[in-house]
């Protein structure tokens, strides 16, 4: 049962890997709607927690199949997971790379640079509203996000602040029993 | 695995070891906390090793952001096939991934231990706030940069409400958005020229 669940979240990290537009954040929507909706491989709130855990984590969002593959199939599903959402991209980089890269001042090449923009935001998008629907907001948490956006937009303050004293602050809330 | 293949067109494959190689990504990808990823690999291969020239260096950042991938191990892939071939590139990939998958894992474990403490619940949710905030600060962000053209604003609209509303394949749906959006974006740009 372990295996097929870890069967089924390789073949759903490999084509998305060729579609990981700026990494993780493009793909969330298809990884949440897969994983908690179609393969059942985990609820909903447990998609929420691990989001949470990817985006707190260092290094790039798209780890959060190394989350996944964790919780399906613990070390292996991991490591499995983490080389299907790499190896994909990283070798359709090698192939087109330096082609990209000699014609790179053609006008079809300014316009792939520049057309790829509106899908990402599209996709970026409908991640947020995936993972804001699985994870069913209190008024409080949405307060937070709300808060954490005009934060984010208007100083220059950085995500990784903000994980800190929001972290810090819904952990005294618990203990107060209000959160 | 651990010899060059090919020579990519650029002479130093001599003077980099697989070590410094890996030596170097290790601690990139230790570094990788947030963003500035593309500053702090110009500082290790461009300052401190002179691996590449700056103006290798700004031709691969441009590929690396346009392939599809996280941006950071994009980068990383790219210098190591331009430097030791497709075995450089495997180890880029390796030492760029290592030490945040490591961190990932421990985390994991973490939360496995932690997970039925409402206290451990409640930080979660917190923290699932902000990250949501931030992706759509970056979306905000990335949105700004279509500077309100019609076309491109219908493109983004779309894609979001095939993948996020209507739940569509999200690969077929990117693969049916990019030619259209590539082509939309080509006879915007000639129409400007022509002006």
């Amino acid at each position: 049962m372990g295996d097929d669940k870890l069967l089924n979240l390789i073949l759903l990290c490999i084509p998305l890997s060729l579609v990981s537009f700026g990494g993780g954040q493009t793909i969330v929507a298809s990884l949440q709607h897969q994983t908690v909706d179609i393969l059942h491989l985990l609820s909903g709130p447990q998609f929420t927690d691990l989001y949470a855990i990817s985006r707190a984590a260092p290094g790039p969002g798209t780890l959060i199949v190394a989350l996944i593959g964790w919780e399906v199939s613990g070390l292996w599903g991991a490591v499995l997971a983490t080389l299907a959402i790499f190896i994909p991209s990283s070798i359709l980089l090698c192939i087109l790379g330096s082609y990209w890269q000699r014609h790179r001042h053609s006008a079809w090449a300014i316009a792939a640079e520049k057309g790829l923009a509106p899908v990402a935001v599209g996709l970026i998008f409908a991640g947020v509203f995936a993972v804001g629907q699985s994870a069913r907001f209190t008024p409080l948490e949405l307060a937070t996000s709300l808060g954490a956006i005009a934060v984010l937009l208007t100083t220059k303050t950085g995500p990784y602040p903000l994980l800190g004293v929001v972290g810090v602050s819904y952990f005294l809330l618990s203990l107060a029993g209000m959160a | 695995m651990d010899k060059p293949v090919g020579d990519i067109g650029m002479e130093r494959e001599e003077n980099v070891t697989s070590l410094a190689l890996l030596a170097s990504f290790l601690r990139l990808g230790a570094s990788s906390f947030g963003g500035g990823m593309a500053g702090w690999t110009h500082r290790e291969i461009v300052e401190r090793r002179g691996w590449l020239t700056d103006d290798e260096f700004l031709k691969t950042l441009t590929v690396a952001q346009i392939m599809p991938g996280a941006n950071p191990v994009n980068l990383a892939v790219y210098i190591g096939l331009k430097l030791r071939g497709v075995a450089g590139a495997c180890i880029a990939l390796f030492g760029m991934v290592l030490p945040a998958f490591g961190v990932i894992l421990t985390m994991s474990v973490v939360y496995q231990q932690l997970r039925s403490h409402p206290e451990a619940q409640a930080v979660l949710r917190g923290l699932a706030c902000v990250g949501i905030a931030s992706s759509l600060t970056m979306g905000i962000k990335t949105a700004r940069r279509l500077k309100g053209h019609a076309l491109p604003i219908a493109m983004a609209v779309a894609v979001f409400l095939m993948v996020g509303v209507m739940r569509w394949s999200l690969v077929a749906v990117v693969a049916g958005a990019i030619p259209v959006s590539v082509a939309a974006t080509f006879w915007i740009e000639r129409e400007k020229a022509r002006g």
